[in-house]
């Protein structure tokens, strides 16, 4: 029946309760928030966009990405286009996150043995202290 | 299905008590976030930040010090609050100029730039105030990088349509909790006067005829065209069985839809968010507004930031009888998905008025009554839906300066300021299902946690501290 092929991107805006025979691993929305989300067009238009933002320092935007599209993620074999998308932000977050936490825990815990005097001058609340960054209040 | 058939006269009741948790518990998590600001930044052993005050507008008219009498802080505060309304209102008024005038893409760009520059800047101050008090070893990169990704993805949260509703939610609290935190700040006699004169204001704008608020709404309604505003918007309650197989994507706009192109529509420079959603007229609506927010920046220049507020309005045909909220025989208005909505921040004016505008709708009544007496002249058609409740994020913001300066005194303090408010909360929402109209939500809060703290702080602590040192109780 075609209501048990929710899964057909064309049909996607068909939202017959999941009580029926559709199989448990597909998921009707793209989005986390289900029926309150968007549709698939619309779906793989902002992973798009969110995808190509985060290149621009924002692994932020990768991360809520990830999140706002959960239901592609976790079911493997939905919404192919969306997932790409979707898998490359996760990987892409990822990355960074790894990234700049091997950096600030470096940072943090090596201190001034490792790096020196340049320590102090990274460091935030000397810095804010330099530019007069809170004093204003 | 006789599943579906059970379903079908869910009455207001079913959903009415989840309804208020939802929009009860976010207010009280910014509530409780502005507390524990308060609480781990104002050391009171830090004296220069305790008798410090900011200056910012809300204190251009005096400055309180600690050497003043009583008398002359209560009037040093009185004038603050008066020149801080007065300019409030003075905004409200250009505001309301500049939606009638359709200035659409000045006020986005202004308040897109501002929004970031709240996010990024009292964040960033606040965080840099946990950093210097714990001494945390962050560095400067890792701090400038996560601080423009917050402000960017909040910018972002708050103005896109769609993005996920935790994440808009979360910001929308998150930034009633900078703002409060930042009036916290201000004097002590200052603060005080201010709430009150802000909620007399609000109480003034809403509903008097000659009102900033009143008249925005009335314009908005006339020209049939959505306030924007910073407005937090609970989930709507989904009743999963009754959907309709044909309704397609559930109506959620985050900015009002403007069915005539009409690109001037959306910019509702108006910090009260109205509500007055054409499309969502079924959903429960609590509009209350973000007035602007002054903060200091670093260059000592008091400026005005203004905040802004996408109206969030969520219809969702949840019957399948009607088609609802999405069908209206004047405008044509076709189940639609998420077309591209104009965005329009309107700028909020601080304390604004609060109006909760709460439809009680039936949900599978074709006879439900619309909100407010405005939106049924104009629908001609009474659709019931269920829709969320919306609470301006101005009540947020004054709600959580009132319980933050509760607890620069004591916590019994803030116990009693937080039942009070959400008390005052709850009898706003009942005047608003009564009325069926904009109303305040400022003025009862307020009043009674004002009422509370002063005698909380008189007489009842006098007298749980007398009975603990006496061992009688406690």
């Amino acid at each position: 029946m075609e209501a048990s092929q929710g899964q057909n991107p064309n049909l996607n805006l068909n939202p017959i309760s999941v009580g029926n025979s559709l199989p448990s691993s597909v998921p009707l929305w793209p989005t986390i928030d289900g029926p309150l989300g968007l549709s698939e067009e619309d779906a793989l238009s902002y992973a798009r966009k969110f995808y190509k933002f985060g290149f621009a320092l924002l692994p932020l935007l990768w991360a809520v990405n990830c999140f706002y599209f959960w239901p592609v993620l976790r079911h493997a074999h939905s919404f192919p286009r969306i997932r790409r998308y979707v898998v490359k932000s996760a990987v892409g977050f990822s990355v960074f996150a790894a990234l700049l936490c091997s950096w600030a825990l470096t940072f943090a815990i090596g201190g001034e043995r490792l790096f020196g005097s340049i320590w102090d001058q990274l460091v935030m609340y000397n810095l804010a202290d330099r530019l007069g960054l809170t004093g204003w209040s | 299905m006789a599943q579906n058939q059970s379903h079908t006269r869910r009455s207001v009741l079913d959903s009415l008590g989840e309804e208020i948790v939802r929009i009860i518990a976010p207010v009280s998590i910014c509530m409780i976030l502005v507390v524990l600001l308060v609480s781990i930044l104002n050391n009171p052993n830090d004296s220069s930040s305790a008798s410090s005050s900011i200056s910012s507008i809300a204190t251009m008219a005096y400055s309180e010090t600690t050497s003043d009498s009583s008398w002359d802080k209560f009037l040093g505060a009185l004038l603050n609050s008066l020149a801080f309304v007065a300019i409030v209102t003075v905004i409200t008024f250009v505001l309301v100029l500049l939606f009638y005038l359709r200035c659409t893409k000045f006020l986005k760009l202004y308040m897109g730039f501002s929004s970031f520059l709240v996010l990024g800047f009292l964040g960033g101050e606040i965080a840099l105030f946990i950093i210097e008090d714990y001494a945390i070893p962050i560095d400067c990169i890792t701090f400038f990088l996560v601080l423009f990704n917050f402000s960017v993805v909040g910018v972002l949260a708050v103005f896109m349509s769609k993005m996920a509703i935790v994440v808009t939610q979360g910001y929308l609290v998150l930034i009633g909790m900078l703002v409060a935190y930042w009036f916290t700040m201000l004097p002590e006699w200052t603060t005080w006067v201010l709430l009150v004169a802000m909620s007399l204001y609000d109480l003034a704008a809403v509903l008097l005829p000659v009102g900033p608020l009143r008249l925005l709404v009335e314009l908005a309604i006339s020209r049939d065209e959505e306030i924007p505003a910073l407005v937090y918007e609970a989930r709507p309650i989904m009743n999963y069985d009754d959907l309709d197989p044909r309704s397609g994507v559930t109506q959620r706009r985050v900015w009002r839809d403007s069915r005539r192109i009409d690109d001037s529509s959306l910019n509702n420079y108006e910090s009260n968010s109205m509500h007055e959603d054409p499309s969502v007229r079924e959903s429960h609506q609590v509009g209350s507004e973000e007035g602007q927010m002054y903060a200091t920046l670093p260059l000592q220049a008091a400026r005005l930031t203004p905040g802004f507020e996408p109206v969030i309005s969520r219809s969702h045909g949840n019957n399948s009888t009607v088609d609802r909220n999405l069908v209206r025989a004047e405008e044509g208005h076709v189940l639609e998905t998420n077309d591209d909505s104009q965005l329009s921040a309107p700028l909020i004016d601080h304390g604004r008025n609060v109006q909760l505008h709460q439809r009680e709708g039936d949900h599978d009544d074709d006879d439900a009554v619309p909100t407010s007496s405005e939106s049924l002249m104009l629908e001609g058609i009474g659709l019931g839906s269920s829709g969320a409740i919306k609470l301006g994020l101005g009540d947020f913001i004054f709600y959580s300066v009132l319980v933050g300066r509760a607890a620069m005194y004591d916590y019994m303090t803030v116990y009693a300021c937080y039942l009070a408010i959400i008390a005052g909360l709850g009898i706003t929402l009942m005047l608003l299902a009564l009325y069926q109209k904009a109303l305040p939500a400022l003025p009862v809060s307020v009043m009674l946690g004002v009422l509370f703290y002063f005698l909380t702080r008189f007489l009842l602590e006098e007298f749980v501290v007398q009975c603990s040192l006496n061992l009688l109780m406690f």
